[in-house]
């Protein structure tokens, strides 16, 4: 079993392999560079006082690795469309499920082992990846946070590989065409991916709202998730500022700056959320694999 | 209706039905061939044969009745997976591995694994057994693949048209190896095809599904002995004796021609008797289907 799917896959291990040595060399050289920025500017900082434009130090010329980083985003879904939908759809094609479902390893056992060995791969992949984004963000995590960055680092890019390969195998178990499979794929990540980001993210647990005077730059507390800034103050109340309406005033008349924001510290939690979602989502599209596998004609 | 209770029939099927959508692919098929033969399965297009191939390999479920492969029913289990080798229509490989590569993949996959063998005969008939199955010829994939499928040490071989694809010195050297893997050992064999002229020299047995029904089942040897071909003095059918059983009839002016299945003499002393070549039978029977359309005939599919 593992001599046959290594003989169908050694291609795609290399060249997985291939690109993680690419992104390591990439983010080991700049993120020592960054770490050393940012050491000696803490340095200055502790010895003048004056700590503004901490982020205008990083990165200097780096612009290109943000983007390289921000691109890993699309990682899970290149493992969704290249292993995880060839994995059943490409023997359908090539009609090999004819041959290898008459040898004698059950359906059962051929589906398991091969999930095995592809979630085995993605999460390695995954995995390294992450850990090596989430170190070669912490001089810009300690500066802005985690949450500016939340879906490139801690296990969420995990549950994003296991869900694409699982969403990957299933298009491909129900369409049994690859290049469908691949468009599928593709469609059904960022359907997924883009509302559970823009929507469902910010209320996976209930926001905090701290209140600023007006005019305040402030945007919650360090490293906190911003959610929303706005002027709040009493409803219909006669604002009797004369000609010009001076901050001051504002303040005099009960206005806020009113910050909506996730804590800093449920960053965590929040990556539990979203890494539980994908996962579950994960699960019911391999049991409907699983069961096409074993229960359809072949 | 099953042989000695301790051999098991290779094949005995009840009942069997398989639809598509609207369409029946397999209807009431019920047949029994016993162990160690090698098989023709014959019919026209569309007539069920790969089908009930599917259902024997256990790729395919029946939508009605039942199936047993050696007392087996085909079900996903290591058991009956290593009592079966199955050769489909289109001959799958995997395109980029060599057919040495197939063997090593083969000997993870099967408890019983006859490599040696396999590349015995592989280099006999001169396969080069080290480039991708890809660029080898039609014939020798197909040889690549029986000897894959040879390889488990099945006690059933089900074959789908595994000679349509070849030219005919291929398909000669095809069924000579066949033939020569069945002299071997203790295997039946189920061999598809409409090439009936190929299959009368290496099968001893028939079965002719038409109309996705099994219209005969039977040793070669017996459907040749109980069908006679009768000429005489036009008639009607209704005058003809009640020991034979009219398979096809010609009338024309002032003769009667007549395709019969018959236990015992014809009787009637006007007919003119004569033997008949199964291919004679085979078409005569599936002329049946063209002439009456899907209406069935008296069954003659009971096995002997």
């Amino acid at each position: 079993m593992n001599q046959l799917i290594w003989r169908l896959h050694y291609r795609q291990v290399y060249w997985a392999l291939g690109a993680l040595t690419v992104l390591v060399v990439l983010l080991v050289v700049t993120g020592i560079n960054m770490a050393n920025d940012y050491h000696s500017f803490e340095a200055t900082c502790a010895a003048t006082q004056s700590c503004g434009g901490a982020s205008s130090i990083l990165y200097r010329g780096d612009g290109f690795v943000i983007d390289v980083v921000d691109s890993t985003l699309v990682i899970s879904a290149l493992f969704g469309m290249f292993w995880g939908a060839p994995l059943v759809a490409e023997e359908y094609e090539d009609g090999t499920q004819n041959l290898v479902w008459t040898q004698g390893v059950t359906r059962r056992k051929w589906f398991s082992v091969n999930l095995a060995w592809v979630f085995a791969a993605a999460v390695l992949w995954a995995g390294a990846l992450t850990i090596l984004v989430s170190w070669w963000r912490s001089p810009e995590n300690a500066i802005d946070g985690r949450f500016e960055a939340f879906d490139v680092q801690g296990i969420v890019p995990i549950a994003y590989a296991v869900f694409a390969v699982s969403l990957g195998i299933a298009a491909g178990t129900v369409l049994r065409r690859v290049v469908p499979a691949i468009a599928t794929t593709i469609g059904g990540f960022v359907a997924v991916r883009f509302p559970i980001d823009v929507w469902a993210r910010p209320h996976f647990m209930p926001a905090v709202t701290k209140l600023y005077p007006p005019g305040s730059q402030a945007s919650g507390p360090k490293g906190a998730w911003a959610l929303s800034m706005k002027l709040t103050g009493p409803t219909r109340a006669p604002l009797s500022c004369g000609k010009s309406v001076s901050l001051r005033c504002l303040a005099a008349h009960g206005y806020h700056q009113s910050v909506t924001y996730q804590p800093a510290g449920r960053f965590w939690a929040f990556q539990g959320i979203e890494a539980a979602i994908f996962v579950a989502l994960a699960v019911v599209l391999i049991a409907v694999a699983h069961r096409l596998v074993l229960k359809r004609d072949a | 209706m099953s042989g000695p209770a301790l051999v098991p029939p290779a094949i005995e099927t009840s009942g069997l039905a398989k639809r598509y959508g609207s369409l029946w692919a397999l209807q009431e098929c019920s047949l029994m061939v016993p162990q160690g033969h090698i098989t023709a399965l014959v019919g026209p297009n569309g007539a069920g044969k790969t089908t009930l191939l599917r259902i024997l390999a256990g790729l395919a479920a029946p939508t009605a009745g039942s199936a047993s492969v050696l007392g087996r029913s085909p079900e996903q289990s290591e058991e009956f997976l290593s009592s079966i080798g199955y050769l489909a229509q289109d001959v799958p490989l995997y395109k980029r591995l060599s057919a040495e590569q197939h063997l090593e993949v083969g000997a993870g996959l099967n408890q019983r694994w006859d490599a040696a063998g396999a590349r015995q005969r592989l280099a006999a008939l001169g396969i080069p057994t080290d480039r991708p199955v890809s660029t080898l010829s039609g014939g020798q994939r197909v040889q690549v693949a029986l000897g894959l499928a040879l390889a488990k040490c099945p006690r059933l071989l089900l074959l789908d048209e595994p000679v349509a694809a070849l030219d005919p010195l291929a398909r000669r050297k095809f069924l000579t190896s066949l033939t020569e893997a069945v002299a071997e050992g203790d295997l039946s064999v189920v061999l598809s095809s409409h090439l009936l002229h190929d299959l009368e020299r290496v099968c001893d047995h028939l079965v002719l599904l038409a109309a996705s029904r099994a219209q005969i089942c039977d040793d070669i040897d017996h459907i040749l002995a109980t069908h006679r071909a009768l000429v005489g003095p036009r008639r009607k059918l209704s005058d003809v004796e009640p020991g034979l059983s009219v398979v096809k009839a010609v009338q024309t002016a002032n003769q009667t021609r007549l395709l019969v299945r018959t236990d015992g003499p014809v009787l009637d002393p006007s007919w003119q008797v004569d033997e008949v070549g199964l291919e004679d039978i085979v078409l005569a029977y599936m002329g049946q289907e063209e002439l009456e359309g899907a209406a069935h005939p008296a069954s003659l599919g009971a096995a002997s």
